[in-house]
């Protein structure tokens, strides 16, 4: 081994083991990790300028294909895309929070099936799953939580099965699409794949999957959720779905700029502009029709998931550049002797078990040219692959409390409302039920691809 | 009488809970110790128990995380719920006393704030100990180094100040030298003091 990967190596195991321990924040343990991999790796070990702009990658925004894209290309380095398409959703997010939007929907889905606990229990892993497809699971689980709690205690229910279920609902249809999580924009955007390549592979995986999750949850939770004493409600004691808008004229814009977003996302392939230039056109929007509010609105981005997303780039690019990629793609190879079964099991069981205890995104950022160097090298579809990897890391971080966002999130403003969710009660119910999804996808994967 | 806020920290064994409830009564106010925790539990419906289990414990960082101030750490949460409860008694102009928590540090925008820290020495703590939970020389040693150990963890993770640094506090004071009682009187002429009262 060179110095430069041995630099490489040691700087990114201490970026995962310090995100791992939490002591300093994520995204100054990134920050500080690509700083260091610019430096020591690229600056002192290579001498290498070109590494450091390629890894950088700036000089991407002025070329045309960065912003409209006629015919796929991959990209290296820092994956500016995802990182200007998060921040466009974000805004975008931000707008709708602000109008009532995301309360409107829940109270109003809850209205519709008349506030009974199943049909509520039913409907709102749906639009869990619906809702994560375009939007970031963080900013559904965090709404659907806090109204199931407050439907939970109208009705008389216990709101903890039915927050567990929208948790993994939520990675589920996140899986879907090429924006529902970020390891599938980091894919997407990296290897080159649209939104409906996602919707086409993933997303027919994660429907078959949805109507399994649905009948598990069911019999596993329908004890739980029964509400105590009569099953007659009287809806005109409960807030109305209106009460939840702050703001009508907010409303409806924010709402149309989501259908845009949706629409822009779903032909993307056809109009050939870029998730980067969505992201850009979205927020924009956003900022202006919001007016006065403008200023809140970007003051109230996660910009520390933004400088997280920069950093782990960079020390993924020293991976890169310096060539320890190729060899865990050359080790996968080995361990599996050419058998593309084999092959594609491991990366989607691996990427699941490691997606249940470590970040997700992370792992995906490093898996990517992980997969492009064992198709190009073992002979096997970069595709499958890919469609492998996104699912184990979506899907997988569903086992754990702790493996994706959106279970951290509704954990804890049920524990916040009195309803602490620990390890045990977490992965009782979850944990199998992320085993039977994890099973179906790879039989689906087995059976379309192989 | 103006508000006036008494957090006490205290190292395990020094006496330090029933100075504060002492100092309590000589005030007259309320304190906030254990009836933090059943207070919250009213508040949530949770059982008291349940609360005491993760009760100024630090998490386990293996296996939390935080994701935009959200933690699925049920210890954080009960943590937070308390802040935000002592937060809420402060802004709300009532007077009190508050064992632990991190009180100075989460309190300390308030003028009214006293801060204390009681410690102790290991042998008188130890002798306390003995006798308040029956336990042999050895065991209340081990007890007292566990109790600490997790305070401090509570407490440093939680703060940026360091749990016992007399630089957070308005006054550290060793309970082995006046005793309880001694102890008591000096830190109310020290409140009345700072109250602005003649003692």
């Amino acid at each position: 081994m060179t110095a430069a990967q041995i630099f490489a190596v040691i700087i990114f195991i201490a970026m995962f083991v310090m995100i791992v321990l939490d002591k300093i924040e994520r995204h100054y343990v990134t920050l500080g990790s690509g700083i260091l991999t610019l430096i020591i790796v690229f600056g002192i070990c290579m001498r290498s300028g070109k590494a450091i702009w390629d890894t950088i990658a700036i000089k991407g925004f002025v070329t045309k294909d960065f912003w409209y894209q006629v015919t796929e290309s991959e990209s290296k380095g820092i994956n500016w895309a995802t990182i200007i398409f998060i921040a466009g959703m974000m805004v975008m997010v931000e707008g709708m929070a602000k109008a009532g939007f995301f309360r409107w929907l829940c109270m109003k889905i809850a209205f519709l099936v008349k506030c009974k606990t199943i049909p509520i229990f039913i409907t709102f892993m749906i639009m869990s799953s619906v809702l994560s497809m375009f939007i970031d699971s963080i900013t559904v689980i965090m709404f659907l939580a806090a109204v199931t709690i407050e439907l939970a205690q109208l009705l008389k229910f216990n709101p903890v099965p039915m927050i567990l279920s929208e948790i993994f609902c939520a990675n589920l249809g996140g899986s879907a699409t090429m924006c529902g999580d970020p390891p599938n924009i980091i894919v997407g955007t990296s290897l080159g794949y649209s939104f409906f390549d996602f919707l086409t592979n993933t997303g027919v995986a994660a429907g078959i999957c949805l109507v399994f999750t649905i009948v598990f949850f069911y019999f596993a939770f329908r004890k739980e959720i029964v509400t105590e004493g009569s099953s007659n409600v009287d809806l005109s004691k409960f807030p109305k779905p209106s009460e939840a808008i702050t703001n009508k004229r907010d409303f409806i814009i924010s709402s149309v700029i989501f259908g845009i977003a949706v629409v822009l996302l779903i032909t993307h392939a056809m109009t050939h502009l870029t998730v980067a230039s969505i992201g850009l056109f979205i927020a924009a929007i956003t900022l202006i029709t919001s007016g006065k509010n403008a200023l809140e609105l970007i003051k109230k981005v996660d910009y520390k998931t933004l400088v997280f997303f920069i950093g782990l780039f960079i020390v993924v690019g020293g991976l890169e550049e310096t060539g320890i990629l190729e060899l865990i793609a050359e080790f996968i190879e080995k361990i599996s002797g050419g058998n593309v079964m084999l092959m594609v099991a491991i990366i989607l069981w691996v990427s699941a078990i490691a997606s249940a205890f470590v970040d997700n995104i992370p792992f995906a950022a490093t898996m990517v040219p992980v997969i492009q160097s064992l198709a190009a090298t073992a002979g096997v579809n970069l595709n499958t692959l890919a469609w492998a990897l996104s699912i184990g890391t979506d899907i997988g971080g569903s086992a754990t409390p702790i493996g994706a966002s959106a279970n951290v999130v509704g954990t804890s403003v049920a524990a916040k409302n009195g309803y602490p969710i620990g390890w045990g009660k977490y992965c009782k119910k979850l944990a199998p039920a992320t085993v039977i999804v994890l099973a179906i996808s790879t039989v689906y994967i087995f059976a379309r691809y192989l | 009488m103006g508000q006036i806020i008494i957090s006490v920290g205290r190292e395990f064994g020094s006496g330090g809970r029933v100075i504060a409830e002492t100092l309590a009564k000589r005030f007259n106010i309320p304190i906030y110790d254990r009836h933090l925790i059943t207070e919250i539990a009213e508040k949530t419906g949770l059982a008291p128990e349940e609360i005491e289990k993760y009760n100024e414990n630090p998490k386990h960082r293996l296996f939390s995380r935080s994701v935009r101030g959200y933690s699925n750490s049920i210890e954080d949460n009960i943590a937070e719920m308390q802040f935000d409860f002592i937060e809420e008694k402060a802004k709300s102009g009532e007077s009190f006393v508050v064992v632990g928590r991190c009180s100075e540090t989460k309190l300390k925008k308030y003028p009214s704030l006293v801060s204390l820290f009681i410690l102790g020495d290991m042998d008188e703590k130890i002798k306390r100990v003995m006798k308040v939970y029956e336990l042999s020389e050895d065991k209340a040693k081990a007890f007292i180094d566990k109790k600490d150990r997790k305070r401090k963890r509570y407490h440093n993770y939680h703060c940026s100040g360091h749990w016992g640094d007399s630089r957070l506090y308005d006054l550290s004071i060793n309970s082995s030298r006046l005793g309880i009682d001694g102890t008591v009187d000096m830190l109310e002429k020290y409140i009345r003091a700072r109250m602005g009262e003649q003692g």
